[in-house]
């Protein structure tokens, strides 16, 4: 290009009309191009008369190229198309209204801006004043709203999450609580029969399955235990299961035996308060279920001992009949002997905890029989339970085994009333009693004898092992020093209900009744027989004779008790002869028969001249045996023997 | 000798009349356990007892149309228990009201030359069987779920083919009569059972 002067170029548009449409022929329409006065007008509409002062001068060159470029684009034809242009285009005045408007404008605002300056440059009525900066203080508290609004909104999202953290930390404790409670309900199950009623949890405390036909329903109720605070520190010993006892099981209760003496006054029946021990101090805070429902239990249990046993006292036609009062079974065993069974119940309230205080009376409980009487319901239960035996075949209806065999066995009346009788919970634990205390009185007797009666000794062997209706007991009458020899009295003692079996070695067999002076005189007899067969077995020692002996004899004083034993021995040389009586009563008497050439004062017989009847043996003399030396019986005789048969010596 | 009366009238021995009412259905072999387990369940606390029955149907025939029919059963498993001899009257079906089947019965317990006898009175055997199955009681009711066993060679109780796949299922009552409050608990009870089995009062005529 260097060189080469610069050629002006004009270019036009290669297609100077536009195509307005094609038709479908394809011919074009066009549309009329705008004339010169119309271009201006349009692109004097164009200039944008608001725009700010600063830009004026860079736009006015500009619109003058592009008047230029329309000028000389359009061509001379500009002034001729002015009519046409102010039909085609402006509906209103003229084509240059609008632009005269806004020259008008910025004529007047041009004055107005005059008039301003004019004024201000008085400074009379006007001044211009910096205008301070007041930017940055709105910013601030726009800043400060902001970042209050952002903080609000961290806050907020916070405040959620600690909620949700809060209700999830409440929802694993009332998960836990309700896994505990699930639990505890698990091992609730495992020891005692529920059921669900409704939305209920109901449990069963009677000994219904095990075989009692007691009426009471002993159902209790499991509630969750839900009055715990949350918050505060569960106690130690919560549990969230609770149990709901009947009021009427509440408490404890244990049933009383006893035997008295003497029957207390009527006044006193039926008020007899009952609890010796002082209550245990409750502890704090409810115990646990299993503790309750067990005392629940005890407490159903005795209530059905006592109602089988009324029951049965008011049933069961007795010579003395049993009396039931209030919460007391009276009933006459033995005369002036008194069985009383009380049920004891106390419920934990401030009138029994009163009734505590009172004195009680000195221990008389018969712990064996309260024991037996819970066995004895037991073993009642079982039976209702095994008496409901499977019949066979299995087309038999349900019924007792040994009643069916009754018709093929051809039982009598007696064996089939056998099978129906049933001795009731009262009457064994009467018999009991009985046997109790006829044990008792027994030992009693036996122990009093031998502490008053040194000679002879009795020693009285019990059996450990006995019977709930019979004990035995082995009693030997002995003389201290000669156990060896004297072993002629054993006596076997089976203590029954009613009465005392004796056997004797020899198998002799004596029955006593219950009254304890029977055995007392019994024994006494024993005793004193003891001695005289004492005297007998000495004689075989010693090598003296028996010349008479008699259990029984039948002349002399009429023993009170028994009957006197007497025996006579002759020394081995025959010389003497000594008697022995003995009597339970009257105790012993000895005497001695010495040979007859001793007896100075006995007048010469005409008939017994010889010499040798010398040796026939003459009166008996008493010996006076209480100034006898030795310390029982059988060590004097012993003295006595010797001293008459010095040969021996 | 005049023979012995032989009456269809309700047999009123002893002092009470006594009824026996029944529901029966049956079970499929293979669904005996599950049925066992739920009684099990359901019954009274003792364990479930087996038996081995041996019953003879004997028959005696009177003026009247309708023979008179006695069972005899044995116990095979158990020594030292009586025969049973067992009259059962005619089934009544009832009205709704009553839901189960109710009939005249009489037990007897006697000794084991029982068909002897019964064969002197002019009885005949008609039919044997052995029942094998399993007996639980809930409260007065009886409930049996056994197989019957056809014997092959009559008198021989060794050798036995089942009748059927299914074991009987008979929920029964022995009660005075016109205490038909039982028959309510029989329902509860057979309701309970649904549906491993279904207890109905089947009427025996029908099946005829």
């Amino acid at each position: 290009m260097s060189g080469v002067r610069a050629v002006r170029i004009s270019i036009e548009s290669a297609c100077e009309k536009q195509v307005q449409e094609v038709g479908l022929d394809g011919t074009e329409t066009y549309l009329q191009p705008l004339s010169m006065s119309q271009n201006l007008a349009r692109l004097a509409q164009r200039i944008d008369f608001s725009q700010g002062s600063g830009s004026d001068d860079d736009d006015a060159p500009a619109d003058g190229d592009a008047h230029d470029w329309a000028g000389t684009g359009a061509g001379p034809g500009a002034e001729q198309d002015e009519d046409e242009g102010l039909v085609k285009f402006q509906p209103s005045l003229w084509p240059w209204d609008s632009v005269r408007n806004n020259l008008r404008n910025s004529l007047t605002e041009m004055c107005v801006l005059y008039d301003v300056l004019s004024i201000v440059r008085d400074k009379k009525f006007m001044t211009l004043d910096p205008v301070s900066q007041d930017a940055l203080p709105p910013k601030q508290t726009l800043q400060l709203i902001s970042k209050k609004k952002s903080l609000a909104g961290a806050a907020q999202i916070l405040l959620k999450g600690a909620e949700r953290l809060t209700k999830s930390v409440t929802e694993n404790q009332e998960n836990k609580l309700q896994r505990d409670f699930n639990s505890e309900l698990l091992r609730l199950r495992q020891h005692w029969k529920l059921r669900k009623v409704g939305d209920k949890i109901l449990g069963d405390l009677s000994y219904r399955s095990a075989g009692s036909l007691f009426p009471h329903h002993g159902t209790f109720e499991v509630i969750k235990n839900t009055d715990v605070d949350l918050d505060k520190k569960i106690p130690e010993d919560y549990c969230p299961l609770d149990v709901q006892i009947p009021s009427d099981l509440e408490g404890s209760a244990y049933i009383k035996v006893s035997i008295q003496k003497q029957s207390p006054d009527i006044g006193d029946l039926g008020t007899v308060n009952l609890f010796k021990r002082p209550l245990l101090k409750s502890k704090p805070g409810s115990p646990h279920w299993q503790t309750k429902l067990e005392a629940a239990q005890n407490v159903l249990l005795c209530k059905e001992i006592f109602a089988q046993l009324s029951r049965e006292a008011v049933q069961i036609k007795s010579q003395i009949p049993h009396i039931v009062v209030k919460n007391q079974i009276l009933s006459q065993p033995f005369p002036n002997l008194q069985l009383s069974i009380s049920l004891c119940h106390s419920s934990n309230d401030k009138k029994s905890q009163k009734s505590t205080t009172e004195k009680q009376s000195p221990e008389d409980h018969l712990y064996v029989l309260e024991h037996n009487l819970h066995l004895l319901i037991r073993e009642f239960h079982k039976q209702t339970l095994s008496s409901i035996m499977m019949p066979h075949p299995a087309s038999l209806p349900f019924g007792h085994k040994r009643m069916r065999l009754s018709g093929p066995q051809a039982f009598d009346k007696n064996e089939i009333s056998s099978i129906q009788s049933t001795e009731g919970l009262l009457e064994k634990i009467i018999k009991q009693a009985k046997h109790i205390f006829l044990r008792s009185r027994a030992a009693a007797t036996i122990d009093s004898l031998a502490s008053r009666i040194e000679d002879p000794q009795i020693q009285a062997h019990w059996s450990n092992i006995s019977d709930v209706y019979e004990s035995s007991v082995k009693v030997l009458i002995t003389s201290q020093g000669y156990e060896q020899i004297c072993k002629s009295i054993q006596l076997q003692l089976n203590i029954g209900v009613e009465q005392i079996r004796v056997v004797h070695r020899d198998g002799r067999v004596v029955t006593l009744s219950h009254q304890e002076q029977e055995l007392q005189d019994f024994l006494l007899s024993q005793m004193s027989q003891h001695q005289v067969h004492a005297v007998q077995q000495l004689a075989k020692v010693m090598g003296w004779q028996v010349l008479s002996f008699s259990n029984h004899v039948g002349l002399g004083p009429i023993e009170s008790i028994g009957n006197a034993s007497a025996i006579t021995v002759a020394s081995p040389s025959g010389d003497y002869a000594i008697s022995v009586r003995n009597g339970p009563e009257s105790g012993s008497k000895i005497m001695v028969q010495f040979p007859r050439n001793q007896c100075k004062d006995l007048p010469k017989s005409d008939v017994l001249q010889d010499s040798k009847w010398n040796h026939l043996r003459g009166p008996f003399k008493e010996v006076e045996w209480n100034k006898m030396e030795g310390r029982n019986f059988v060590y004097k005789m012993e003295l006595l023997m010797s001293a008459l048969s010095p040969c021996l010596l | 000798m005049e023979a012995p009366p032989v009456t269809m009238m309700p047999v009123t021995g002893g002092t009470i009349n006594m009824m026996e009412y029944l529901l029966q259905g049956s079970v499929l072999d293979r669904s005996l356990e599950s049925l066992i387990h739920r009684l099990r369940g359901l019954c009274d606390n003792m364990e479930p007892e087996t038996f081995l029955d041996h019953e003879m149907v004997f028959l005696l025939k009177g003026q009247q149309a309708s023979p008179f029919v006695l069972r005899a059963r044995r116990s095979m498993d158990r020594g030292g228990v009586p025969w049973h001899l067992r009259y059962l009257g005619q089934p009544e079906m009832g009205d709704k009201n009553r839901h189960a089947l109710v009939r005249n019965c009489v037990d007897i317990a006697t000794s084991e030359n029982l068909t002897d006898f019964l064969m002197e009175m002019g009885f005949r055997m008609d039919h044997e069987f052995v029942a094998k199955g399993h007996l639980f009681r809930k409260g007065i009711m009886k409930i049996m779920v056994y197989k019957i066993f056809r014997i092959l060679v009559p008198g021989n109780t060794e050798n036995t083919e089942p009748l059927s796949l299914s074991y009987l299922v008979e929920l029964s009552v022995v009660a005075p009569a016109g205490q038909d409050m039982v028959s309510d608990d029989m329902r509860n009870f057979a309701e309970q059972l649904k549906p491993l089995v279904h207890l109905e009062k089947i009427d025996p005529k029908r099946l005829m």
